[in-house]
């Protein structure tokens, strides 16, 4: 029982995928772009979050949107290519959002106070007066925390692409690069051409 | 006593493979319990005969949910791609024996 509650915890797709996964990943979203509104950290890219300058929620939600669609897409044009099972789009999408689940805590997290103050720090300054900024040390302990949450999301978009693809070996370790660090290079231009040129 | 009811209880797997060289196995002999005739030659294994237990089981499960793999995911508690890929990589495995 425990050991399949962990494997669970890995790879939650055996058991939840299309549809059922999608509407979580949906509702998940919606928590997470109120968060990040809430909290002021923008997503930059697909691997990348911080304070930004436009502060609109369309903005926020533009963001969320393009973090989840460019990996899916990734993932569901290499599986076209490199797979042979028939998947469907229903799969991709929604194990793609509903991997990206653990991000809430990250965007919880983020609205703490030493967080809050980590953001406005100006990082160029020396590290001595650095280390001594108010908030500074808890803020980079939470922002540990969050790291965990974000490399849970990373192991299950391994487990999304895997299983909706249903790729093994060196086609799903490719994909699953292209995926995610095409996907946060597409997801930078995109998000700045969205978000910052209009 | 105890350990013939044992020996009893214990489910035997049918041999796929030569346990001192690996070759895959034939039939050579069958024999009818009802009046003891007995049939000899070389009588090669059905496909599906030389899939696992578990590999075997999914076939008729399949077979009895009318190929519907919606139902399977449903009747296992997994999801629909898991179906698809456990029957997909089923599939790979009888070309490969084929």
């Amino acid at each position: 029982m425990n050991r399949q509650y962990f494997y669970g915890l890995i790879n939650p797709f055996e058991r939840i995928a299309g549809l059922e996964a999608l509407l979580w990943g949906l509702a998940g979203m919606v928590v997470s772009t109120a968060l990040s509104y809430y909290s002021g950290w923008h997503y930059h890219r697909l691997l990348h979050f911080g304070p930004a300058p436009n502060p609109a929620w369309w903005c926020y939600a533009v963001e969320h949107l393009v973090v989840w669609l460019i990996p899916a897409a990734l993932f569901y044009l290499g599986g076209l290519l490199l797979s042979r099972s028939r998947i469907r789009m229903v799969d991709v999408l929604g194990t793609v959002v509903f991997a990206q689940l653990p991000l809430i805590v990250m965007n919880l997290l983020n609205l703490l106070p030493p967080m809050q103050k980590l953001a406005q720090i100006d990082v160029n300054m020396p590290p001595a007066t650095l280390l001594q900024q108010p908030g500074f040390v808890v803020g980079v302990w939470l922002s540990l925390v969050a790291l965990v949450f974000l490399i849970w999301t990373l192991v299950w978009m391994f487990q999304a692409l895997k299983v909706s693809c249903n790729l093994k070996g060196y086609r799903l370790g490719i994909l699953y690069c292209v995926g995610i660090f095409g996907g946060d290079v597409l997801c930078r231009y995109l998000i700045k051409g969205l978000c910052y040129s209009m | 006593m105890k350990m013939k009811q044992m020996n009893n209880e214990i489910k035997r797997r049918l041999p796929l493979q030569c346990p001192a060289c690996d070759a895959p196995l034939r039939v050579g002999r069958m024999f009818c319990e009802q009046c003891d005739t007995e049939v000899c030659g070389t009588f090669e294994l059905p496909v599906l005969a030389k899939l696992t237990d578990k590999e075997q089981q999914f076939v008729i499960d399949f077979i009895k949910s009318s190929g519907s793999l919606k139902d399977m995911a449903k009747s296992m508690g997994v999801s629909y791609p898991t179906v698809r890929n456990i029957l997909d990589d089923l599939i790979d495995k009888l070309n490969k024996i084929e």
